[in-house]
């Protein structure tokens, strides 16, 4: 099989979440080429996850296939990020996530993360019940484009205010564009706090953060 | 009509006197606001190092009183507050040791899920699920066989519990028992969704292993919720996320169709009714709910898309609705003339022809019951019928 044919096959066997079959695919494609080839097969899993998001946003998807299929591109990047040129796989910019503090809920923020190092972003994970001083000084450490903040509970959304206005109170507001998801919150919250975006789901939130990072 | 007429009357799809109204009350935070109590501080004891120890071995010694407690202050409430129904839920709990937890404590449910308590600025406690402890498939099985006899007297437990709500408050108040968690959740949240997904694809046998474990069980469970003798049952599974189902629906009838069709069966050969709980955008699943055999649902959750008046074009009187006023803005801190308007658009987008009962989306810590009263006598001023507004 050529590298266009396992190329071919790398993208098929996500979209069919078929995880031994992509993982074996992206190991030839490692094993047999080099630097050039390593990348083809990041960009590969790159195109695969874009099509499985349209297909979750569209609603021919569900959650548990854009989880496997998140699961199964780790598993490949797993392979192929240690033998990429530093900095390759993180071209499009740095997004620092978590989920806000007091609240412990992680798998829309984790579905987030792993499309979005699928996309070519550097992602900053900080985990959950991150407390406000760690978003803004991860966001300014990494000179973050965006800053996404995860929160399930009802109880826990001040924190995001809290979090814009130490933003604002360091200067970094202009510098960074935040955006909110969860189950707790709305388009009408996000407005309400002076984040710039809302996020119905891991899949919109990434397409907003790939439109700032192209502007 | 009494309030047991009038829930009986709707759940009917005839016309009641009015529009009946439920509470989903079971937050301390609410319930102890309405009677003016003050939050047992447990988040505080636990936090002493000094008092730690015997506060666990307390809780775990009396969770069926302080389960009991919880509802028989949300039953006060919902009567205060002048609801025509509420929920009673019955939850397993064992506080254990966790260096990982910030109080060094962990709450374990009877199913395998791991809760962490936090506390609100009033002091009030909040139990939150955090993860699944079976992450693996030898873990789920040793969990199983070694919570076989928690189970049994978990059963013997929601039996006793329910009915002496309904001993002591069923002339005031119907208190429709929930029996939840559901099959789905009982399932996947033990074992994490990540890990869930991952099985459904690597070891479907295993996965159609839980839920035919968790099945047997739950039709248990919501035999013995029954046993209150309350002529509707609340059932349920948070099968819906913001935007959607959260599995294919294609998939959701392959691997729980035959359960959720039982658990109707079960609840019909009793002659009760069931109501259906489900978190999420589910429009997709509205007609599956009908052929499973569901009476009614309850939630149709805003901040996920629902709204009252889709649902009753989608599936007409087939199922009884109960909802949906948002508990994330409009009964947290909306003003009396947005819950008003929003009562007014419930019961004209649901309640002609009966078939509706009108109550939050949701329990949650946060809503303010001054906004569950501009609710109930907004029900009370704009429900009767015939509707005419």
């Amino acid at each position: 099989m050529n590298s266009d044919e396992q190329l071919g096959t790398l993208k098929e066997s996500l979209l069919g979440l078929d995880m031994e079959g992509a993982v074996e695919a992206a190991r030839s494609l490692a094993d047999g080429g080099g630097q050039a080839a390593v990348q083809d097969a990041v960009s590969a899993v790159s195109e695969a996850l874009g099509v499985v998001g349209k297909r979750f946003q569209d609603g021919e998807w569900f959650l548990t296939e854009l989880v496997y299929a998140g699961e199964i591109a780790k598993e490949v990047m797993g392979l192929l990020t240690p033998l990429l040129e530093a900095g390759a796989a993180e071209a499009a910019g740095t997004v620092v996530v978590g989920t806000v503090a007091g609240d412990l809920h992680d798998l829309g923020k984790n579905i987030f993360v792993s499309y979005a190092r699928g996309a070519g972003f550097k992602v900053v994970d900080l985990g959950v019940d991150v407390p406000v001083d760690r978003f803004v000084d991860a966001a300014r450490e990494s000179s973050a484009l965006a800053l996404g903040m995860s929160c399930l509970l009802t109880s826990t959304e001040g924190e995001i205010g809290k979090v814009i206005a130490e933003l604002e109170r360091q200067g970094l507001r202009e510098s960074v564009k935040v955006i909110v998801g969860g189950a707790a919150l709305t388009e009408q919250f996000a407005r309400h706090v002076g984040a710039d975006a809302f996020a119905p789901d891991a899949i919109t939130g990434l397409d907003t953060v790939k439109k700032w990072s192209a502007s | 009509m009494d309030f047991k007429e009038r829930i009986l009357t709707a759940m009917e799809h005839q016309e009641p006197d009015r529009v009946p109204v439920m509470g989903l009350v079971m937050d301390p935070a609410t319930s102890n606001q309405v009677l003016g109590k003050q939050p047992a501080d447990i988040g505080g004891l636990l936090n002493d190092p000094s008092m730690r120890g015997q506060v666990k071995d307390i809780i775990n010694l009396s969770w069926n009183d302080i389960m009991y407690s919880n509802f028989a202050d949300a039953l006060e409430a919902s009567i205060k507050l002048g609801f025509d129904a509420n929920w009673t839920v019955y939850t397993s709990m064992e506080v254990v040791e966790d260096p990982q937890c910030k109080t060094g404590l962990a709450w374990h449910d009877a199913f395998g899920r791991l809760w962490e308590m936090t506390t609100d600025d009033k002091g009030n406690m909040l139990l939150n699920y955090i993860c699944g402890l079976l992450t693996t498939e030898d873990k789920w099985e040793a969990w199983v066989e070694n919570k076989r006899p928690s189970f049994d007297m978990m059963i013997q437990n929601v039996a006793g519990y329910h009915r002496k709500l309904v001993d002591n408050y069923g002339d005031r108040i119907y208190p429709i028992g929930y029996a939840a968690p559901g099959i789905f959740e009982n399932s996947w949240q033990p074992i994490g969704f990540v890990n869930f997904s991952r099985f459904v694809y690597q070891k479907p046998n295993f996965v159609e292993r839980v839920i035919a474990f968790h099945t047997d069980l739950y039709l248990r469970y919501l035999d013995a919720v029954m046993q209150s003798g309350v002529e509707v049952v609340m059932g349920g599974d948070d099968l819906g996320q913001k935007t959607g189902p959260m599995m294919r629906p294609e998939l959701i009838e392959k691997l729980l169709g035959e359960s959720y069709r039982r658990v109707s069966e079960t609840v019909h050969k009793k002659g009760r009714k069931l109501v259906w709980h489900s978190c999420g955008n589910i429009y997709s699943l509205l007609e599956k709910f009908v052929e499973w055999g569901f009476d009614g649902i309850i939630t149709m959750e805003p901040t996920a898309g629902m709204e009252l008046g889709r649902v009753r074009e989608q599936v007409g009187h087939k199922l009884v609705l109960v909802g949906n006023l948002d508990v994330s803005y409009l009964l947290v801190r909306g003003s009396r003339e947005e819950v008003e308007a929003a009562v007014k658009k419930a019961i004209r987008d649901a309640a002609r022809g009966g078939g509706y009962i009108l109550s939050a989306s949701h329990s949650h810590s946060s809503v303010d019951p001054k906004r569950l009263e501009w609710m109930v006598d907004a029900a009370h001023r704009y429900g009767k019928y015939p509707i005419s507004i």
